[in-house]
């Protein structure tokens, strides 16, 4: 009997293991997004992608509609490739723009999507092609020292 | 006394449990079951046994006397394989202990029970489980069979109603009892005491006394104390042997030993304060010398 | 003088090695112990409840504030750049590479750790062991060994549970009360945190430091001196050289995993 006891307890201890690795693997390292059924991709190029990571939110009026799947270089264009992981139940239409933003002053980059107006969805694999690119804080600065002086 | 036949009768459990072992085929006669022969053995530079040589008869009551610090624990702990004598051999029913494996070890350990000086009952198992304890762990008997086997030995150092109590509950000769409970439950051929008679009040010394007269009768067990109490021992023991300085100094039977030719033998014996072990351990200085200094 | 001097520091380094030998020695054994399954499961369950559901409490316990703390200092130092939002962030990292597999190591080592030294100490001084191998059961296979492994598997169940728990406090100080945006606390989290570098490496360290508690803390106990005196000797060895063990690997094995391994 005494031991039964403790074998249950022994098991519930397990299960709280258990339940604390899906909530570190689930709600702390953000697991769900990564291996849920699917979703499609789409290729993004910017001049510039600043300090956007792999992961990063993508959001469509504010709302997440997926992530950044993985970031390269296209060493013709001497553009940064971005690879956008898009939830499967998001039509996205033609012309839609991507723009790459930072969380406050300091916070990470994060993708907004603005959707266009074509009829036709992008398909899978497609490229958006109308991006902005990060603004850059240290360019900001220099560009309005540069105007300042030139308005002088 | 009724209750002693009823425990013999269940031999049987020997044979069927601790088949296939090399201890079934024993000589038969008046042979010596254990032998030491010119063991030595030191620990940590102190030199216990220099040229120790004993031969303890089967079936008999041998105690193994001494003063305090002479080792007498050591022997029976060669003699149960816990330790390894520096040179010499211990042959304990024809297997030589030092050489044997660990497994083998193991195996012979199965036919030697121990009672240790303090008990070393499992703390935190009961009474019973205590001494179903090495029924559980080398047997896949069912619990009904346990249970009987275990309350009968039990019952025959009168503790079967404290079966369910905790060993911190139990006096210190109680505990004893349930130890020897536990030595006895696969019917060891060799019962190893040490130091049986420590500590005890008379009533449970005298308790102890009988319950290993009895069980060496029933059981035809060959037992072997280590012990210093004189009395107590030299009432039960066939046989005496007494160890000092490394060596056996004396043997014989209890009557011989009180009256040995040897003044050691004899001042041990008879507990005389002074004699060839002197009373004042050695000084340096002559008494007065150190006074007057 | 200063030769006797020699001698102690050169008797005090064979003392040294031969100890760190035996342990080796101990380990070996254990190792090498066949597993018995079905009849040694029995006992690892007994042992999993007293190493790891005993030590529960007061990893809930300690978890809960050392989160909160992280959180508190955390927004402090954050708020003042403007940054308040990457609590999250803050909080999950330093629990999970280093804080929890830590801080759960060293409160197992005082509450665990010593207990099995002092009980595995206690059942050598009182010849339980030695009654054991009269008995013909191998002390090994019946107490050291479930012992060992139920602290190897205990140690990351009660890591995981801590890191938990400290986040989860972050999470009631940094959001509940000094008022961070849920949505970014945890989303930012998710940005930072990655699953193979974080959860899994915190795991990996925490089997380290189960597997190497749990050694020096039953081996203490089998080497000790069956004295009051070397009990007590025993009990502190166990803590403060897991301890020092337990930060030295994790500096070696944060350098490790940083290096890309």
């Amino acid at each position: 009997m005494k031991s039964r006891t403790g074998d249950v307890v022994v098991g519930i201890f397990v299960i709280l293991g258990a339940l604390a690795f899906l909530f570190l693997a689930l709600k702390v390292s953000g697991l769900t997004s990564l291996s849920d059924n699917g979703g499609y991709l789409l290729k993004a190029n910017f001049n510039n992608v600043g300090d956007l990571k792999v992961r990063a939110p993508v959001t469509l009026a504010g709302v997440k509609v997926g992530n950044v799947e993985s970031i390269g270089l296209n060493a013709k264009t001497y553009q940064a490739t971005v690879t956008l992981k898009i939830m499967p139940n998001i039509k996205l239409p033609g012309g839609t723009t991507a723009s790459i933003f930072t969380e406050g002053l300091l916070g990470n980059n994060y993708i907004s999507l603005t959707p266009g107006y074509e009829e036709s969805n992008l398909k899978p694999g497609a490229l958006i092609t109308d991006t902005h690119s990060a603004i850059i804080l240290e360019n900001l600065i220099g560009q309005l020292i540069f105007n300042n002086s030139k308005k002088k | 006394m009724g209750r002693v036949p009823a425990i013999a009768c269940f031999g049987f459990f020997r044979h069927t449990a601790l088949k296939n072992n090399a201890l079934d085929e024993r000589p038969v006669g008046q042979q010596a079951i254990i032998s030491l022969q010119h063991v030595q053995f030191h620990r940590e530079q102190r030199e216990i046994f220099s040229d120790l040589t004993l031969e303890i008869p089967r079936g008999k009551i041998t105690a193994i006397m001494g003063p305090s610090g002479t080792g007498k624990t050591t022997a029976l702990r060669l003699i149960a394989g816990q330790l390894i004598p520096d040179a010499g051999k211990v042959i304990v029913d024809g297997q030589s202990i030092p050489e044997l494996s660990r497994k083998e070890l193991f195996a012979c350990r199965k036919h030697l029970g121990m009672l240790f000086q303090n008990s070393a009952l499992f703390t935190n198992l009961t009474v019973f489980e205590n001494v179903a304890f090495p029924l559980r762990e080398h047997t896949k008997l069912p619990e009904a069979v346990i249970r009987t086997l275990v309350l009968m030995k039990l019952e025959a150092v009168g503790l079967r109603g404290a079966s369910e109590l905790l060993p911190v509950e139990l006096s210190g000769g109680m505990a004893r009892r349930v130890a020897l409970a536990r030595a006895i439950v696969f019917d060891p051929t060799i019962l190893l005491y040490d130091e049986p008679f420590t500590g005890l009040d008379p009533i449970t010394m005298g308790v102890i006394v009988k319950l290993i007269r009895e069980l060496n009768e029933a059981y035809d067990m060959t037992s072997v104390i280590v012990s210093h109490d004189v009395k107590e021992t030299a009432s039960i023991a066939d046989y005496i042997y007494l160890i000092a300085d490394g060596r056996v100094v004396g043997f014989g039977s209890p009557e011989e030993m009180l009256s040995h030719h040897d003044l050691r033998v004899r001042q041990f014996m008879q507990g005389l304060p002074d004699g060839p072990v002197p009373f004042h351990y050695p000084s340096r200085r002559a008494y007065d010398q150190e006074l007057l200094s | 003088m200063s030769i006797s001097s020699v001698a102690k520091l050169g008797r005090s380094s064979v003392d040294k090695c031969a100890h760190l030998g035996r342990a080796l020695q101990f380990l070996v054994h254990l190792l090498s112990i066949k597993p018995r399954p079905l009849a040694n499961f029995k006992y690892l369950m007994e042992e999993m409840f007293a190493v790891g559901v005993q030590s529960l409490i007061i990893m809930v316990v300690s978890g809960l504030f050392v989160g909160m703390v992280i959180a508190l200092v955390g927004y402090t130092i954050l708020a003042k750049f403007g940054g308040a939002q990457q609590l999250g962030q803050l909080v999950a990292l330093s629990v999970l590479r280093e804080l929890g597999p830590v801080m759960t190591a060293l409160l197992f080592a005082g509450r665990a750790g010593s207990a099995l030294t002092a009980e595995i100490g206690l059942m050598k001084t009182t010849e339980q062991l030695a009654a054991m191998e009269m008995m013909a059961v191998d002390p090994y296979s019946r107490v050291f060994s479930p012992r060992f492994w139920a602290g190897v598997y205990s140690m990351p169940l009660l890591m995981l549970i801590f890191s938990s728990v400290a986040i989860f406090g972050g999470y009631l100080v940094g959001v509940r009360w000094l008022g961070v945006d849920a949505g970014s606390f945890w989303s930012n989290m998710q940005v930072a945190v990655s699953f193979r570098y974080d959860v899994c490496q915190s795991i990996i360290k925490s089997v380290v430091f189960g597997f190497v508690v749990t050694w020096i803390a039953v081996f203490q106990g089998v080497d000790s001196k069956p004295t009051a005196a070397g009990m007590a000797r025993a009990t502190t060895m166990t803590v403060v050289s897991s301890s020092l063990a337990v930060l030295a690997l994790d500096f070696i094995l944060t350098t490790m995993m940083i290096g890309g391994w």
